[in-house]
């Protein structure tokens, strides 16, 4: 990074790969290359044998029957009656979380956008530290917060709510605030830098030209967030799908989630192909999501490069 | 509406808006610390009366949770070694060599972080189950690296990044051999980063849940999957206590990484007086 600054001298070294012929330089690309295959190899090995191969035997196993021949009924049984009705549930949670998170999510990390570097650096610790801190205490603290006599119930009946104290937990709202809290840190962060990347003067310029703050705001400076709160929406949809803590801790026997189900169909039935059948639904979405992140990224740049022509 | 433009009004609403998105956060982790010392656990809050009963029966003889914490202390040891090993070799390979496949290796690396953790757990269990290691410390570690290796990896790859290679070119220059210069150069500028990445790795070992839930045995329970139990099938008082001790972990994680990149940041600007704006600029987070 620093290199072109001070040393246009010796770039031999410093500067990217392949960057002109040269006996000397391609000896040393090729050193360089034996290097970074030695020691890329511990990592790459790990991950094949503990993360690849063991997802590769949960795919072989949702297609295998019991006869051990190919078979598809594990998938089918994922997709009709109760197994469906947990998938639908998983997926309902999932956009109400992500859509609460986006919303309080936005408010936040613009506020951040606007105080001054110290308080912003303040406020994000409280937004940071949180998301180091177990999932599991983090939905205790809710299961205290929203119980028949917690704090949010004695808060509502003190200020004369009509209809307080609500039924807050073992119900859908628990797990959409308990899930909502647990994955808001990670949106405000990805919400953040886009927005910290905004450039003010582009929000004056529209000012200066007479466009309203509702018109600036809709015209001009959504489009330029867009992407960024697509990326996050869709990056907490996908971590939701898989979360287990708060929907089994909070959650009633409607808001059980896939993950739940694989728990039990695997720790309780021993019934593995099942639940291999369900984990790899869960990938399938997971990779349709990155998916379409690649795709509104590739229609932004799309985009971008016909408005520079 | 969110005003762009300053307004007073819509600048307070904002605020008290986001003060309370921030309480969101923050209360539950506030209220777990302080109700760990009131005499009601499962309670009142602000606690009529305080103690420390609590936290004696985390500790006492009969108690299960010392079990449980030192065998999850003991595989975030584990998987911090294992991480961090892999975390500063993959780490060098991405940053300082010529390799190739480079995006499908960072690809590789990176992607259990988005991979559903249940897929994981599962593909875990059954590696382990024919194996019968269900319930070894081992493959819990082994199965938490999975996690913990891609942030070590990002860490110590920000890290080397932020150090200046024509230092250890100056050294080479000066007839340093490759292991002197990764010695007295390399190793000690990306130190604070190791550390970093050490106290990642132990921190999500520690906490974590579904992957130990999936390779745990009816007698080898992490702290995380034994407050899980007792969370859903017994009422356990003490285990706000376990709670609010999980939480001082974390924070004093968070301190340590904050004073090493301090100190760290310190030491590099000591080195390179010239270069003090870009080379902690790339670094700060």
């Amino acid at each position: 990074m620093a290199a072109p600054v001070l040393a246009p001298a010796e770039p031999a070294v410093a500067t990217a790969p392949g960057s002109g012929p040269g006996g000397l330089r391609r000896r040393l690309s090729g050193r360089r290359t034996r290097f970074g295959l030695l020691n890329a190899t511990p990592v790459v090995v790990y991950l094949l044998v503990l993360f690849i191969y063991p997802i590769f035997s949960t795919l072989l196993l949702s297609v295998e029957g019991e006869d051990g021949g190919f078979t598809l009924h594990w998938y089918a049984d994922a997709l009709q009656g109760t197994n469906l009705d947990i998938l639908l549930a998983t997926l309902r949670i999932s956009a109400e979380t992500s859509l609460l998170s986006l919303v309080i999510g936005f408010l936040l990390a613009y506020w951040i956008t606007r105080l001054r570097p110290l308080w912003a650096g303040l406020v994000m610790l409280v937004v940071v530290v949180p998301h180091f801190i177990s999932a599991l205490v983090r939905t205790y603290g809710w299961i205290i917060l929203l119980g028949d006599h917690g704090l949010v119930n004695e808060a509502l009946v003190g200020l004369h709510v009509p209809g307080a104290p609500f039924q807050l937990l073992y119900n859908e709202i628990g797990v959409v605030i308990g899930t909502t809290s647990v994955m808001l840190p990670y949106t405000v962060l990805l919400l953040y830098a886009v927005m910290r990347g905004v450039d003010r003067g582009l929000i004056a310029a529209a000012a200066s030209l007479g466009a309203g703050r509702l018109v600036t705001f809709r015209r001009v400076y959504l489009p330029l967030v867009a992407p960024g709160l697509v990326n996050a929406s869709v990056l907490c949809f996908i971590l939701c799908l898989g979360y287990y803590v708060t929907p089994a801790l909070m959650g009633g026997p409607k808001q059980t989630m896939v993950a739940a189900l694989i728990e039990e169909q695997v720790m309780k039935n021993n019934q593995w192909n099942g639940a291999s059948a369900h984990g790899v639904i869960l990938l399938l979405l997971t990779f349709a999501g990155l998916l379409l992140l690649q795709l509104f990224k590739k229609a932004g740049e799309a985009r971008r490069n016909r408005g520079a022509a | 509406m969110i005003g762009l433009r300053d307004s007073v009004a819509g600048r307070i609403v904002l605020a008290i808006l986001s003060l309370l998105v921030l309480l969101f956060l923050a209360l539950p982790i506030v209220l777990i610390a302080v109700t760990s010392f009131g005499s009601d656990a499962l309670g009142s809050f602000p606690p009529e009366s305080w103690t420390l009963g609590w936290y004696q029966q985390v500790f006492a003889d009969d108690s299960k949770w010392p079990a449980a914490l030192l065998l999850s202390a003991m595989v975030a040891a584990m998987t911090t070694v294992f991480s961090v090993a892999l975390g500063m070799t993959a780490a060098i390979a991405l940053v300082r060599s010529d390799l190739p496949l480079r995006s499908a290796v960072y690809g590789l690396v990176l992607a259990p972080l988005v991979i559903p953790q249940v897929v994981i757990a599962l593909g875990m269990f059954l590696l382990f189950e024919p194996a019968s290691m269900l319930g070894s410390p081992i493959a819990i570690a082994l199965g938490h690296t999975v996690l913990a290796a891609p942030i070590a990896v990002m860490i110590i790859m920000a890290t080397l990044k932020g150090i200046d290679e024509r230092l250890e070119d100056a050294a080479a220059s000066m007839g340093a051999g490759r292991l002197t210069i990764a010695r007295r150069i390399t190793f000690p500028m990306a130190a604070p980063g190791v550390v970093a990445a050490a106290v990642f790795s132990f921190i999500t070992s520690f906490d974590e849940f579904f992957i130990s839930q999936f390779l745990s045995s009816v007698d080898t329970t992490t702290l995380p999957v034994q407050v899980f139990n007792v969370l859903q099938y017994d009422v356990d008082p003490s285990v706000t206590a376990v709670a609010a001790l999980l939480i001082a972990v974390a924070v004093l994680a968070l301190a340590v990484v904050g004073v090493v990149r301090k100190l760290g940041s310190d030491k590099q600007s000591g080195l390179l007086p010239v270069e003090t704006g870009i080379s902690t600029g790339g670094e700060t987070r």
